[in-house]
């Protein structure tokens, strides 16, 4: 998977999942104010990045920080070569 | 009148959010759907035996431990007298190949001593395992009041490790692994899928003291009642809410029952099966991916379930309950195995009044699946059913007098429930015993919702079991009324 590629699913499960506009989707796009998430949203964001890229999503303090579309595409782009690189 | 809160589902999780509420000054309707409140507790009678459903025992019911503090916080503490089981074996286990039994002493102390007896090469494991499991529960914020309740770890339980892989850990001995995992009957999740921090929770509260109730779990439903009232909570039995409304803001403003009458309210705690809930609020209330996260929730395990009575009193079974298992795979697949062929469980039942056992409750874990086939409406199944219920019974009975010989000859009537009857019975759609799973890799919800008045409590959200309903009230309640002013309350009680 390329880095588009990743963004471009990251996106578009979002934007299903949460209801959102995907046209409206830009990195700087913020989950909390833009996005109109809370607290309560951050399991099932995990739950949408498991079940899109099949994998297990542990990273608690990470997730905690994220902010934007962008903090999520580049801890997902990460985690992708992470599990690569293990492989 | 508009109440301040609607409590769906009067089970003891809803009791316990209605009495909490109330007792702080709210205007509270509870409403269920049953004939009277905590059907789960209250048990049936066959023969002048009174047979206990959804209460046999329970761990932390000791004078000063966490159930018995929330029992008195809610005021039916003073209202039932509780008796502790037998102190050198509450839990009588009891295996085949390899032929070997076990009965477990009350009292980490105790416990550990025994199981090192019985496994000498095991100790270094057994007193790793009892430690951590002890370390567990004093780590749970409601069930320890000076644990920190700083925002509790979103992942902790969802990221394991299993009970499992913690015995995988601690040693190769496949015996004392089933032994250790035999409590994986009281919350329904089998060894390798339930959090280790969950089990230590349930199983640890059983080490450390085991108690029942007089008159059974029919005298803690009558004693919620009798402070329902004191409290002028307004119950609403036989009355089964099918929806929830909001008002054209999206805010919560009332329950509708199947009457069509409407309970107004500022606030609606739902304490039913996350995946009944489904049915209860407007299609688009919760995003898609919440709604798909609680349709997928796994299910706990089902059972086959019989009521025996007996034509001879029988000592044997006072005190203390029987877990049987053929071989030590049995406690891997849980469920997984023929009626008659996996684990099981026998608990004492008693005539009015009497002290010696005049019969026995026998639950044998089994699958929906086995029974879906005939998935209809009440007393409208088909002729399959008959027959499958007829020779699971057989076969369970069969089973019952090969592990128990003591009892064969003398049961002189005997019933079976399936997991059709306990998909009805305990409200579960898929007939679980403890409705869905906390489990590894499992994300259960949490008390708040994103619809503004709409509130999630039940063992769904914290663990199953009476102190696991009594807890998921109260932490309902903390989220509503501020996590530290209960705590306040219930150190008061101390
Ligand atoms: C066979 C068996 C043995 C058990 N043994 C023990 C034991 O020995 N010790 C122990 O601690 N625990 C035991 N348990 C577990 C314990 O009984 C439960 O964990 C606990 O009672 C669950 O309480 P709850 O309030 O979460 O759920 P429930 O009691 O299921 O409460 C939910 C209530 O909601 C009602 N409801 C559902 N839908 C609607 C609707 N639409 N409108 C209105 N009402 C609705 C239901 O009728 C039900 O009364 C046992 C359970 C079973 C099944």
């Amino acid at each position: 998977m390329t880095e588009q590629e990743i963004v471009a699913k990251i996106n578009s499960s979002l934007a299903e999942e949460f209801e959102y506009d995907l046209a409206a989707m830009t990195p700087e796009t913020t989950l909390f104010e833009d996005m109109g998430l809370d607290s309560l949203d951050v399991v099932d964001l995990v739950i949408v990045l498991e079940t899109a890229f099949n994998m297990k999503v542990r990273e608690e303090e990470a997730i905690r920080k994220i902010r934007t579309l962008g903090d999520i595409h580049e801890f997902v782009i990460a985690k992708k070569r992470q599990l690569e690189g293990d492989r | 009148m508009t109440y301040d809160y609607a409590v769906i589902g009067a089970g003891v999780s809803g009791i316990t959010c209605a009495l909490t509420l109330a007792r702080s000054g709210h205007q509270v309707a509870l409403i269920e759907q049953a004939p009277r409140t905590a059907p789960l507790l209250r048990g049936f009678s066959r023969h002048g035996v009174h047979f206990d459903t959804g209460f046999h025992y329970t761990g932390g019911l000791g004078p000063g431990e966490p159930l018995e503090l929330f029992l008195r916080y809610l005021g039916v503490g003073d209202r039932i007298e509780t008796f502790c089981f037998d102190e050198r074996g509450f839990d009588l286990f009891r295996c085949d190949a390899p032929a070997f039994e076990f009965s477990f002493p009350i009292g980490f102390a105790n416990l550990r001593e025994q199981l090192a007896a019985t496994f000498p090469a095991e100790r270094q494991a057994i007193e790793s395992y009892l430690e951590q499991v002890a370390a567990a529960g004093q780590a749970m914020p409601y069930l320890n009041l000076e644990a920190e309740l700083s925002q509790e770890s979103l992942l902790q339980r969802v990221i394991g490790p299993s009970l499992r892989e913690v015995l995988d850990r601690l040693t190769g001995n496949e015996l004392l692994k089933s032994l250790l995992s035999v409590h994986s009957l009281l919350y329904g999740v089998s060894s390798r899928e339930v959090p280790f921090a969950l089990h230590a929770a349930i199983a640890g509260s059983y080490y450390q003291s085991v108690r029942g109730i007089r008159g059974g779990g029919l005298s803690l439903a009558r004693a919620f009642d009798a402070r329902l009232a004191e409290l002028g909570v307004t119950v609403l039995c036989s009355r089964q809410a099918t929806a929830i409304e909001l008002s054209p803001g999206g805010a919560v403003s009332g329950v509708r029952l199947a009457d069509g009458e409407l309970v107004p309210c500022a606030a609606a705690i739902a304490t039913v099966h996350p995946q009944l809930l489904l049915d209860l609020v407007p299609e688009g209330a919760f995003r898609p991916v919440y709604r798909k996260r609680l349709a997928s929730l796994e299910e706990t395990v089902s059972a086959v379930l019989c009521f025996a009575t007996c034509d001879a009193p029988i000592p044997g079974l006072s005190g203390s309950n029987r877990f049987y298992i053929p071989d030590t795979a049995a406690m891997d697949e849980l469920g997984g195995r023929a009626v008659g062929r996996g684990a099981l469980y026998l608990s004492a039942a008693y005539r009015d009044g009497d002290p010696v056992p005049a019969g026995f409750i026998g639950i044998c874990p089994a699958l929906y699946s086995d029974v879906a086939a005939w998935q209809s409406r009440r007393g409208e199944r088909p002729t399959g059913y008959a027959e499958y219920k007829e020779e699971a019974l057989e076969r369970l009975t069969a089973q019952i007098t090969r592990a128990y010989p003591e009892l064969s000859g003398h049961i002189r009537s005997i019933e079976a429930s399936t997991p059709l009857t306990v998909s009805d019975y305990c409200a579960t759609p898929l007939g679980g015993l403890y409705g869905v799973k906390h489990m590894v890799g499992q994300y259960n919800p949490q008390p708040a919702t994103r619809v503004p008045g709409l509130f999630l409590s039940g063992q769904a959200v914290a663990s199953p079991g009476v102190m696991g309903a009594v807890l998921a009230g109260l932490v309902t309640c903390g989220t509503l009324l501020g996590h530290d002013r209960i705590r306040k309350e219930l150190k008061g009680c101390c």
